[in-house]
């Protein structure tokens, strides 16, 4: 008690002695002020107090003063339509140090009036605020990236080096052709990889971007790859949002990818007993990755936790569904079981390649789970009920669920 | 950073700012530390004095953050200063200032001003929660009831949810008066806790009472009690009502989980139409049922035993009495394991009707379609809360007609308790409930931790004494 009073004690002085050295000097500075007002009966702050009372209440003037033609101008915008109001309210909620964009679209502004709810407006806000954020750093790298370039070149022309560049251009063009040329060759012989995309009317505007995206990279890591899959886009409806959004991405290249994209589902393409449904819900677990089977995967981000839906359409056409051995191999901390769609095309990828599991997971986000379980789980499950029984003969349930939580954590600490 | 307890002068501002390891957010940080230390407001006039006089002007923000000060400090005229200077500086104001200000003004005598500025708010945007509130209780504090009800109103009217705290303002502030147009509002305040199912906490209830029990030449007495499991007011020996649905909400109800938990956007999802289909025509075949037993909810009760001896024991004590039981499994529990026998699960089905759903379709949706189906007097048996399913059906009101009607329906096994005893499912409704000349009315302590299905066991009883 008595070293706590003492601690706080000195906080306390701590916390004085700057405001008390700068009094100090201040009357150093000012001399004659400060001997007019002290008298040696009264306490330093009431005697400061008149003369500071005055200067306390000079920001309102400044603030009222100069500033008159201002107000005399808010009298002519006694109508605005409402677009412009919301925009005048926006502007404050920016003063206010809110997180709102400095620029807006008319559009956007409209988005942002139709949204339903006060907490969707925030998020729509802080969503467009951080874009333009994001923007604006891009820019900003973009320009310094530019400034070195010209730079670079100003040395480069004063010492007459040769050039380099018209090799690399050769490089990537060539590199562009055999990718081509790979990927063409799997839409003859190569296995099919299905894009389900029937779930456009359950995902929001937002969701069905992020899909596209997604999609965008796996094709990108497709190509590239060693042994292409021949990637099938099934129920692609032409002037779906799916569409423009891929037209967005891709502009002219749409029509030239590789792959094939149709209205027709996948049961009419291929044999119903060939399919299997990838879906994070499916009872059965995937043990090896078959080469004469057709995976399809459902083009769907769900941000909202909508269990069932893939399951559910596969259930519905009677196919066969798989899940990734996800509980099998990793010792799983936190986070939903369902990957995005280019974690699944690395996957699906490593493991045609080389069948190796190990290095198929590595592409799930470490986030997600702790490590590798180098038994399989149901030993490990097992041995720690060994040791419970052992040890401690009684409660169980309980213990193992400690013990299960203790052994994750050595885990990741190793 | 603490502020300084005086105000400083320009150059001790200076020097203090540029002490600070990021000066472009110095004025900000130091406003919030005032606020949050209640620094006295001259010290934030100091500061602001020597931003005007340095930059010729102060941001809005800082402006807001003074506010703030004022406000927690009551500083009714400079509040109304700090308003005069946003209005001649900015056309209009945003959200928060405006809170802030109705907020300051509704505490101190100025609080019409506060009305004037409500009005205001109304022109550019929707007002929100708490401004309504602080103008409601300024108006309550100056026995202004009928603004106050009126404010009210119109907040029901834009679909705001008023807190507790307004609805308790009512009652504290209109004790002793003798004014039929107030006690129907007060009255219809009840209601409204009826209507929504919410039980009013400790404070509020000893307002409830005390406003009863003010009125002049009415006579109430109040009691606080708890109700008998029979439903019966030890106090007044009122039996309260009981918690059956009527005829039309309880087909409304049945119709809903129908639709919206079992089939919901996609069948599929929960089951398959063939399956349920099948489960139709079986329920049909065989109703009507007493009780309905999730099965595999009931055989994890001891996780020491094995499962179906769980669901053989809880099966032999609900068979007594001729009752008809439902059992709902999936088709795993048909295959012999080791936490299944054949020869038991054999038994058990001579007691009682199973349906097997398939493993990957979901039982409880089966479970509430069965229940329903059966009638009015059929009861079910599962621990599971049924949040889930009651998060499908779409709308508020059906909401509160399935808690109701799993409030009166839903046997649940004590946890823990070595033998299987049946609570009892509640007879009574457990809401705000009057015949005139009585009111019961539900609370909850405060420090009681409460869940939405759990209901309050404390009453207060209200009546009239000639």
């Amino acid at each position: 008690m008595q070293s706590a009073n003492m601690l706080v004690k000195k906080i306390v002085r701590c916390s004085v002695f700057p405001f008390a050295a700068q009094h100090g000097m201040k009357k150093d500075l000012f001399p004659l002020t400060r001997t007019l007002i002290l008298s040696p009966c009264l306490k330093e702050d009431n005697s400061r107090s008149p003369s500071e009372k005055l200067d306390l209440d000079a920001w309102k003037e400044v603030m009222k003063s100069g500033l008159q033609e201002v107000s005399e101008t808010v009298s002519e915008h006694k109508e605005i339509s409402t677009l412009a109001a919301a925009r005048e309210i926006l502007e404050m909620w920016r003063l206010a140090g809110r997180l709102v964009p400095e620029n807006f679209s008319e559009e956007q502004l409209k988005t942002f009036m139709e949204c339903p709810s006060k907490s969707a407006k925030k998020k729509y806000l802080k969503y467009l605020h951080l874009k333009e954020l994001y923007k604006k750093n891009d820019k900003r790298k973009m320009d310094e990236k530019r400034e070195r370039r010209l730079e670079m070149q100003e040395r480069a022309s004063k010492t007459e080096e040769p050039k380099r560049n018209s090799f690399l251009c050769l490089w990537a063009s060539s590199m562009d052709k055999t990718y081509n040329w790979r990927v063409a060759q799997s839409m003859i012989f190569g296995q099919p990889l299905v894009f389900d995309m029937s779930y456009e009317k359950d995902m929001s505007v937002r969701e069905v971007a992020n899909t596209v995206r997604q999609i965008v990279l796996s094709e990108g890591s497709n190509r590239r790859s060693v042994d292409p899959f021949h990637i099938h886009f099934c129920n692609f409806k032409d002037d779906s949002l799916y569409h423009k959004e891929f037209i967005k991405h891709y502009r002219e290249a749409w029509s030239k990818l590789l792959i094939t994209v149709t209205d027709q589902c996948y049961t009419d393409i291929f044999p119903k007993d060939k399919l299997i449904y990838l879906t994070a819900d499916s009872p059965k677990v995937m043990k090896t990755f078959d080469h004469d089977k057709i995976y399809i995967v459902g083009s769907m981000v769900d941000k909202s936790i909508k269990t069932g839906v893939s399951l559910a359409q596969a259930k519905r056409l009677g196919l066969e569904t798989a899940a990734l051995p996800l509980e099998k191999y990793l010792l799983w901390n936190s986070g939903a079981k369902n990957l995005t769609l280019d974690q699944m095309m690395h996957i699906l990828l490593t493991l045609k390649d080389t069948g190796d599991w190990k290095k198929a997971l590595e592409f799930v986000p470490k986030r997600k789970y702790c490590g590798f379980v180098n038994k399989p789980v149901h030993e490990l499950k097992k041995t720690l009920n060994l040791i419970n029984v052992l040890k401690l003969g009684k409660r169980q349930k309980e213990l193992q669920k400690q013990f299960a939580k203790n052994y994750s954590k050595k885990l990741t600490q190793k | 950073i603490q502020p300084p307890e005086k105000p400083l002068q320009a150059e001790e501002w200076n020097r203090l700012r540029e002490s600070f390891k990021s000066p472009e957010i110095f004025e900000e940080v130091m406003f919030n530390n005032m606020v949050r230390y209640n620094s006295p407001i001259d010290v934030a006039k100091s500061l602001l004095t020597h931003l005007a006089k340095s930059n010729g002007d102060i941001g809005y923000n800082l402006l807001v953050k003074y506010l703030a000060l004022c406000v927690q400090q009551g500083k009714t005229s400079e509040i109304r200063d700090v308003y005069d200077i946003l209005k001649i500086r900015f056309k209009i104001l945003e959200s928060g200032a405006y809170n802030l200000i109705i907020r300051g003004l509704s505490n101190s005598d100025q609080w019409r001003m506060a009305l004037t500025l409500l009005e205001e708010v109304k022109k550019i945007m929707i007002p929100s929660r708490t401004n309504y509130e602080s103008c409601i209780k300024a108006a309550g504090r100056h026995q202004e009831m009928t603004l106050a009800c009126e404010l009210y109103h119109e907040m029901l009217a834009k679909d705001m949810v008023p807190t507790l705290d307004v609805l308790q303002a009512f009652f504290d502030y209109s004790r002793g008066m003798k004014d039929p147009e107030l006690q129907k509002e007060l009255f219809g305040i009840l209601l409204y806790l009826r209507e929504n199912q919410i039980y009013p906490h400790k404070t509020f209830m000893w307002s409830i009472k005390l406003w009863f029990e003010s009125i002049p030449g009415e006579n109430w007495r109040g009691h606080l009690t708890n109700i008998t499991d029979s439903g019966q007011c030890p106090v007044c020996n009122h039996q309260l009502e009981d918690s059956e649905l009527t005829e039309e909400e309880y087909n409304n109800l049945s119709e809903r989980i129908i639709r919206d938990v079992i089939h919901g956007t996609d069948t599929f999802r929960k089951t398959s139409p063939q399956e349920f289909e099948a489960f139709q025509t079986f329920v049909e075949n065989r109703l009507p049922f007493d009780i309905v037993i999730d099965g595999l909810n009931v055989s994890h009760i001891k996780p020491r035993k094995m499962q179906c001896e769980n669901l053989f024991e809880a099966v032999n004590c609900l068979a007594k009495n001729n009752v008809r039981l439902l059992v709902l499994g999936r088709k795993h529990m048909l295959i012999n394991s080791s936490n299944w026998k054949r020869e038991i699960m054999k038994e058990m089905q001579n007691k009682a009707d199973f349906f097997f759903a398939e493993n990957i379709s979901e039982d409880d949706a089966f479970l509430l379609y069965a229940t329903l189906r059966s009638g009015k007097h059929c009861k079910f048996v599962t621990r599971d809360f049924l949040r889930d399913h009651k998060a499908c059906l779409s709308d508020s009101l059906t909401r509160h007609l399935f808690r109701k009607w799993q409030r009166g329906h839903q046997i649940s096994k004590k946890k823990f308790l070595f033998f299987f005893i049946p609570q009892p499912a509640f007879r009574y409704d457990c809401v705000v409930q009057t015949t005139g000349d009585t009111w019961h009315i539900p609370y909850k302590d405060t420090f009681e931790e409460k869940y939405s299905y759990r209901v309050p066991r404390k009453w207060l009883c209200l009546h009239q004494k000639y």
